[in-house]
């Protein structure tokens, strides 16, 4: 931990507990207002009775009733000023004048910052570009962009890239950061196998020739190495460094951890040594985590965070509501809901079920339900991603065509085909509902089982024992899932494995996109799955609150351009 | 009270004697506000139970992408919810799932409980003091942690609910019905019964069984009331019903992420499961006061 860890960790934990009980309050509150409103029918109806029946008795009664009324009364009170006093958004901050703290609400928490064993997204969200910087960074459209090397060049077999650094770098502890970090780095993520080494496919050697210059040989042409360089593999750290890389975080970066707590927040603080273009321009950010959606969105209602992301779009209605305090906006992201469809299934092998699926589900209406920010995708590559392509256009939406199909392998919607969709809980059972709804007709009598994370991995991913599954793929660049027999997918094709060994073995963009635009068809032809949207993130931000991408913020989250500016 | 059901004592010559003990019953618990106020509820649960199964107000198997959340309108009374479904439909369906819970856990408990009662009471010493140790043990198992395990190999079904509840509540039962069956046990009428050769089955059912009745009552009354909030808490918690079975905890658990939001649609089922939970408890109590021939003046002429 580092320094006074005590203090400021009790107050993240009792802002966070007050948070949660306030909510339990508010149950109870409502719990208690609908008994006191049950008493009253009670009373109502004893009144009702015994006035049929005898004066006394109503007598007797009436006067029971009045203290519990009174109390009644006050709760009603109570719970309309509470309301109304913490509906007011924003807490006494000056007008007009940048804050030099911006709080933002995420969702899943990293337990620990070590970046080279501990897998989650939710750490290269909060650090990569922030604490730690890479050769080269990606940017909103997730393309490669200059960061610590400010150019490179390929050779024309495409097996080796040379990276030209940027002068007079330092880490936040003043050492300084040449070439030798740089393949130092590299190295060690390589030679220990640290997370995500794999994604440096045909990866033979890293060599610094001189203080500025880092140059990486492949034993074949990869194609997808300047993207993979960065995420984690590109990283550069301190060679000479000594801490500890659970708590504490040394990189080169515009921001520093200035105090971490595990599951809860991270405070991160310019860096006063930083000297690249992204300088901070807040002095101070939290990064703060809520597991509890309610519980993030009365954060950001009462001005403890300015901005949440993501937030169910159903869950940010009062903020589009509310256009003079926040505004609420959706960004892309690499996010593929996938039905899989067992392709060695019992009854799923059968193309003809999987095209009857793929035509009976109206992809817009679930899409619509959800808010409408997503987008619909007929195939695997999403728009972020190289290779993308429009194939929503290979099976429509179509009833008719989806029970024409379904009668030919021997089921009507009087003598269905039974199947399983098998989900984890996370993603809540809506989707499932719809889904079965939209399939029954079809002929197809859909048993919905939402389980537990990792029943689903134990049941679907390791032993292949399901029917349909549903997950959500949100890693960029994951193709390969369709090439892999061994997948959970179950799905294997020689083309589609010749076109993407061809396109990973590509030397220019050009021909790699064209390639992995066709192993995509041809994908989305087969029918493995189906893609029901791709999803985009919601950001619900307060008004004054500038520079939060949008795009990809659950993997990337560049801070250094996030100002806030109270207003009114 | 008392003076009301006097005058209504001789309304029904011609039925047999268990019926006109059932019909005073009745009349006793109607001329109490509340016991009318628990009648007209379960009542109504009966009824929207049994209509449910031939009829609901939309098919539960439609749904409306373009339509989710809404308010109330003419098509969809009570509104609708996050996958366009009738919200009403959905309640008036999950009302026979929650009866059928109900009547299950309860029947569940009550077996187990006299099962578990009569081994307590046992004259055998072995079999009533072991049975005294485990209930005592078994009873500090919480229902939900009986549910967990539960839907480890069973999944999430209507059957973990029952065992659970069933499970939970008839150990309590046991423990809260064994001093007075004790009392019973050690009588002199049933020294009696016995010396005169009544085997040990037929003391436990005419003589012991009861004594207890007039707690077990309540108590199981109690448990229907529990066993309804158990379903929406487990079902909230994922090892309830299953996805696609109606059931007041599935209304609850899917509008519950969205109270600030639609508040309205929440209310529904959280009203619904508070008035009945209300109402079988009050029903218990009163049922107590109108079965117990020593409070009930008018069950004594009956008899």
């Amino acid at each position: 931990m580092p320094t006074n860890p005590g203090a400021h960790d009790d107050d993240g934990a009792t802002k966070h507990s007050n948070s949660m009980t306030s909510g339990e309050a508010n149950a109870q509150d409502q719990a208690r207002g609908a008994s006191a409103s049950t008493d009253e029918t009670l009373n109502a109806h004893v009144k009702g009775a015994s006035s049929g029946a005898s004066g006394k008795g109503a007598n007797g009664h009436g006067k029971r009733r009045w203290p519990w009324l009174l109390v009644a009364a006050v709760v009603v009170v109570a719970i309309v000023v509470a309301v109304v006093v913490l509906r007011k958004p924003g807490s006494g901050q000056a007008q007009g004048k940048r804050a030099d703290t911006v709080s933002i609400g995420l969702k899943l928490a990293p337990t620990n910052l070590d970046i080279r064993n501990q897998s989650g997204s939710a750490l290269d969200q909060a650090l990569i570009g922030n604490v730690y910087e890479g050769l080269v960074a990606r940017d909103g459209e997730n393309k490669v962009v200059p960061a610590l090397a400010k150019s490179w060049e390929k050779s024309a077999d495409g097996t080796t890239y040379t990276f030209h650094l940027r002068d007079g770098m330092v880490f936040s502890n003043g050492d300084k950061l040449d070439a030798r970090d740089a393949a130092w780095s590299i190295d060690e993520l390589v030679r220990h196998d640290y997370h995500e080494a794999e994604s440096l496919q045909n990866f033979k050697s890293v060599t610094a020739p001189d203080a500025s210059t880092v140059r990486i040989e492949l034993s074949a042409p990869y194609a997808n190495l300047l993207w993979a360089l960065t995420g984690r593999p590109g990283l550069v750290l301190d060679r000479e460094a000594r801490y500890d890389p659970k708590t504490q975080a040394v990189g080169s970066g515009p921001y520093t951890v200035a105090k971490f707590t595990p599951n809860d927040s991270i405070t991160l603080k310019a860096n006063a040594r930083y000297r690249g273009p992204n300088k901070a321009k807040t002095q101070n950010v939290v990064l703060r985590y809520f597991g509890d959606d309610n519980a993030a969105v009365n954060a950001l209602k009462s001005g403890d965070v300015q901005v949440l992301a993501p937030v169910t779009e159903n869950l940010a209605e009062p903020f589009v509501k509310d256009k003079a305090h926040f505004n609420v906006a959706a960004g892309d992201d690499t996010d593929k809901y996938v039905l899989a469809m067992n392709s060695k299934g019992a009854k799923t092998s059968d193309k003809r079920v999987r095209e009857a699926i793929r035509y009976g589900i109206d992809h817009k209406q679930l899409i619509a339900s959800r808010g409408g920010a997503d987008r619909p995708m007929g195939g695997p590559i999403p728009s972020l991603d190289p290779g993308y392509q429009d194939l929503t256009g290979l099976y429509p939406h179509n009833p008719a065509k989806a029970r024409r199909l379904m009668r030919q392998a021997g089921y009507t919607p009087q003598h269905p085909l039974r199947l399983r969709l098998t989900y984890a809980n996370t993603y809540g059972t809506e989707l499932g509902d719809q889904l079965r709804a939209q399939l029954k007709p079809i002929g197809i009598d859909l048993k919905v089982n939402v389980v537990e994370f990792s029943t689903w991995l134990q049941d679907v991913y390791d032993n292949k024992d399901y029917d349909l599954s549903l997950v959500d793929h949100n890693e960029s660049h994951d193709f390969s899932q369709w090439v892999n027999a061994k997948y959970y997918y179950n799905y294997d094709n020689a083309k589609v494995r010749a076109l993407y060994d061809k396109a990973m073995a590509a030397t220019s963009d050009k021909e790699r996109d064209r390639d992995l635009a066709l192993a995509a068809r041809q994908v989305s032809e087969d029918a493995p799955a189906d893609w029901l949207f791709n999803y985009r993130i919601t950001t619900a931000q307060a008004t004054g609150v500038k520079g939060f991408p949008l795009n990809l913020n659950q993997v990337l989250l560049p801070l250094y351009d996030v100002t806030y500016t109270p207003v009114k | 009270m008392a003076a009301d059901n006097g005058g209504k004592k001789v309304a029904a010559p011609a039925l047999a004697p268990l019926a006109r003990k059932a019909a005073v019953v009745l009349r006793s618990i109607w001329a109490r506000g509340e016991g009318r106020f628990a009648l007209v509820v379960l009542a109504l649960w009966l009824a929207v139970s049994l209509i449910s199964l031939v009829w609901t107000p939309q098919s539960l198997w439609s749904t409306d992408g373009y339509h989710v959340w809404q308010g109330p309108t003419a098509a969809h009374w009570l509104g609708t919810d996050g996958t366009g479904s009738d919200v009403l439909s959905w309640l008036m369906a999950g009302a026979r799932t929650n009866l059928l819970i109900a009547v299950l856990a309860v029947a569940l408990a009550g077996v187990l409980g006299m099962a578990l009662t009569a081994a307590m009471v046992s004259r055998s010493a072995t079999v009533s003091g072991v049975s005294a140790v485990l209930v005592d043990a078994l009873i500090s198992i919480p229902t939900v942690l009986i549910a967990l395990i539960l839907a480890v190999p069973m999944g999430a079904s209507v059957a973990v609910i029952v065992i659970a509840c069933g499970i939970g509540y008839g150990l309590n039962l046991a423990r809260i019905a064994r001093p007075q069956a004790l009392l019973a046990a050690n009588s002199g009428y049933v020294d009696s019964a016995l010396a005169n050769g009544a085997s040990w089955f037929s003391v436990l059912v005419r003589h012991i069984m009861p004594n207890t009745m007039p707690t077990m009552t309540v108590q199981l009354s109690l448990s229907a009331g529990t066993a309804v909030l158990a379903e929406s808490g487990l079902t909230y918690l994922g090892v309830g019903v299953p996805s696609g079975v109606p059931s007041w905890g599935h209304s609850l658990a899917t509008s519950v992420k969205f109270i600030d939001v639609y508040p309205l649609t929440v209310l529904w089922p959280g009203l619904i499961v508070t008035v009945v939970v209300v109402a079988l408890n009050v029903f218990g109590d009163v049922l107590r006061d109108a079965v117990d021939p020593v409070a009930n003046p008018a069950l004594r002429e009956v008899a």
